[in-house]
């Protein structure tokens, strides 16, 4: 657990736009342990998309050091990046990016194909990811005939598909209703805790990155603020009778008494000032 | 069989290694997905392949035609040359003519009195007078007086022709005697040349007569029949059809028939007389008239020279026609490369704009992991197998329609020498060649590579950055 899946040093970017100068990050650090569940937030303008685009290869630092399972990405060319992105990262996008002439299934397989699988592993990883995803069934559908929320966890299991070491998700949620916020934050949650995938996820909103295990807020380029997240909810146990809990649950299952949770921004833990009576 | 069973499964072994096969499908997706710029791409570009191999063979089916056409105006002008040469040897020797005028007219106009009256040509002018018709009337010569003709230098020989004028009721007509001598029908033109039924007249026939169309019409006779002229009766063996307004009622006898029926036993109307060169025809004609003062002297000299002049323009004329024909063969083919070229510009700028409409795509390919190259090969084979359909579509319209496609954009040859000296234009017919067809087919694919090359490799070297943040 202590293993090191990304580390930052002093990383810069600077973009020029005639003589003005934008730094959207400034000597930033940060490191990353696998199997981390992380809520990147921040003002708008404040780096974060920036931060992910050069986390994901899509953008380079001006300057500093990108460690990604041990190699600096930032000194990479553009021919070995594309591999980086196929086979260490998996991307998913606010507006989930699917390609529309391809349905459910061909979606996902097409990040296999790229990696050179062939088509009998693709087909059953992909009609396996789904299944995972909760979209058994719905392997034939296009994007048009799915849900936003459906199209997310197509986006996932996309990412998904090549098993990357690290996911990065660029505000997941915000093109979501509230019922698939909860349900898609739930999944990612589900995957980290299950298949201990390192996740980094960009988010505006503070119930969504109060169930990540650990929220890093941005500001003027650099990490200003670090918090504890709620994501162990499934470790937490009953203050009154030590039982385990279900996640979301009000109501404790084994001894029947009503819980509160203190949830945002912290570690999320039933609160002890309940009239149980 | 084992071998069969082999093959099968190597096939199936590399379509199952293919990894680049989903680029196949994906292709084939956004070509079926976008029907309207398929639609476009390949209606524009296979109209300019369908031009580009029907055309070729159109013009060169026109040009056979306008070959043919213009063949055919040569050797018309050739032979018009020859038999002119013939003729230009003729001079024609009549004694002034009579002209009877026939005042059909109400009474209280015209001439007093007579219905009749003759005069002589340069007489009183009455042949031009308004309401009348005339009838020309040939003066007869005693051939004997003239046979002196004969004997002058680079004369070939006299032909004597008695014309006389007759009417039977309300019909006029002709009667024209030749002499049918194997020497001179063979040699000089002075039978009717235009026979539509039956045979013309022969050396030594007697008591048949060759009567035009008209006459017969008017008679109610057939070649085969009789007919009976003067009293006599005749064998009709041929009708002629009109060459020349003057013979549009002219029986054709043999020359003492001719006498006979007319009472002009030793007479003539015409002395046609060959000369051994046309050069001399004007020295000839001259000694002619000096020698006997009271003939009419003519000949086709001056018309002959109008005549070959009006030849060798009219070769000039033609050899420009085909340097024109040769042009519009280059405009054709200008126009060709113009509509190829339309063409592939058409598949630039829809695979262009593809590309871009498709930025946010390339941006998400790019996330996933596709190199540059896949996806400059995603674009190139989507533009290329759109040509592909354009090509094998413009192949089908060139083959089903080459012949109406190049009778639609190629100019018509116009045939004068169709149905009845009416001109009517040729219809050509296009084939094509197999070559043709693989020509067709390699510049959709040419169009297809050159028109995505540069669209492709925009899209490829797109940064994933800004292809992401692009809306």
């Amino acid at each position: 657990m202590s293993e090191l899946a990304l580390k930052i040093e002093n990383v810069c970017k600077t973009y020029t736009f005639g003589k003005r100068e934008v730094r959207p990050l400034a000597n930033l650090n940060l490191e990353i342990m696998k199997g981390e569940f992380v809520a990147i937030m921040g003002p708008s303008g404040s780096g974060k998309t920036t931060l992910l685009n050069i986390i994901g290869t899509i953008d380079k630092p001006t300057k500093g050091k990108v460690l990604l399972d041990g190699v600096d990405i930032a000194e990479l060319p553009e021919s070995q990046l594309y591999k980086i992105r196929r086979d260490k990262i998996g991307f998913v996008f606010q507006n989930f990016n699917l390609l529309p002439y391809l349905n459910a299934r061909e979606n996902v397989e097409l990040a296999m194909e790229l990696a050179g699988k062939f088509k009998k592993e693709r087909l059953e990883r992909a009609t396996q990811l789904l299944t995972k995803v909760g979209l058994s069934g719905r392997e034939h559908h296009r994007p048009n005939r799915l849900s936003q929320g459906e199209q997310q966890r197509v986006a996932i299991a996309r990412a998904l598909a090549n098993d990357p070491a690290i996911i990065l998700a660029d505000e997941p949620t915000g093109n979501l209703d509230i019922k698939n916020k909860q349900e898609i934050v739930k999944l990612m949650a589900n995957l980290n805790l299950q298949h201990g995938t390192t996740i980094i996820m960009v988010t505006h909103d503070g119930h969504i990155a109060a169930r990540t295990e650990r929220v890093l807020f941005l500001g003027n380029g650099k990490i200003t603020k670090e918090k504890k997240g709620s994501h162990l909810t499934e470790k937490l146990f009953c203050p009154y009778c030590q039982a385990k809990l279900q996640p979301e649950s009000k109501i404790c299952q084994n001894c029947g008494k009503t819980l509160q949770f203190r949830r945002f921004m912290g570690k999320l833990t039933p609160s002890n000032n309940v009239n149980n009576n | 069989m084992v071998k069969f069973i082999s093959l099968r499964a190597l096939i199936v072994e590399l379509v199952r290694r293919s990894k680049k096969l989903g680029i196949m499908t994906r292709a084939i997706r956004n070509i079926s997905r976008r029907k309207m710029r398929t639609l476009i791409v390949v209606i524009a570009l296979g109209f300019a392949l369908a031009m580009m191999i029907s055309l070729p063979p159109g013009i060169i089916a026109n040009q056979t035609a306008a070959q043919n056409v213009i063949n055919g105006i040569k050797s018309s002008i050739n032979n018009l040359g020859s038999s002119l040469s013939i003729a230009a040897t003729e001079i024609d020797c009549n004694l002034p003519p009579t002209i009877t005028t026939n005042w059909n007219s109400s009474p209280g106009s015209g001439p007093p009195g007579s219905g009749y009256f003759t005069a002589q040509i340069g007489g009183s002018g009455a042949s031009s007078a308004v309401g009348a018709s005339s009838a020309v009337k040939y003066t007869t010569m005693s051939l004997t007086h003239y046979s002196g003709i004969n004997s002058i230098v680079d004369v070939n020989t006299v032909v004597p022709i008695l014309q006389v004028n007759e009417a039977q009721g309300q019909y006029d007509y002709q009667i024209e005697g030749i002499p049918l001598n194997s020497s001179l029908i063979g040699n000089y033109p002075i039978l009717p040349a235009n026979i539509t039924s039956g045979r013309t007249l022969q050396a030594g026939d007697s008591g048949v007569v060759v009567l035009s169309e008209d006459n017969a019409r008017q008679w109610g006779v057939s070649t085969g029949g009789a007919v009976n002229i003067l009293g006599q009766s005749f064998k009709i063996v041929g009708m002629h059809g009109t060459s020349g307004i003057s013979d549009v009622a002219t029986v054709y006898m043999s020359l003492s028939d001719a006498q006979t029926i007319t009472n002009n036993i030793g007479n003539a109307t015409t002395l046609k007389v060959f000369v051994n060169n046309a050069n001399n025809v004007g020295t000839v004609s001259s000694v002619i008239s000096e020698a006997y003062s009271g003939l009419t002297v003519s000949n086709s000299q001056s018309l002959i020279s109008e005549l070959s002049g009006l030849q060798s323009s009219s070769n000039k004329q033609l050899q420009e026609a085909q340097n024109t024909m040769s042009q519009t063969q280059s405009t054709a083919m200008a126009e060709i490369i113009v509509a190829v070229v339309a063409g592939g510009a058409i598949v630039l700028i829809l695979m262009l704009y593809t590309v871009r409409e498709r930025t946010k795509e390339i941006g998400t390919l790019k996330a996933l992991g596709a190199s540059n190259m896949t996806i400059l090969g995603q674009f190139m084979l989507e533009g290329l197998l759109l040509s592909l359909i354009a090509g094998v579509v413009g192949i089908a319209i060139g083959l089903v329609g080459a012949t109406n496609l190049s009778t639609m954009l190629l100019p018509q040859v116009t045939s004068p020498f169709v149905g009845n000296g009416a001109a009517a234009s040729t219809a050509i017919s296009v084939t094509i060649t197999p070559e043709l067809l693989l020509i067709g087919l390699g510049a959709a694919i040419l169009l297809g590579t050159l028109g995505s090359l540069y669209p492709a490799w925009r899209g490829a070297r797109t940064k994933p950055s800004e292809a992401m943040r692009f809306e």
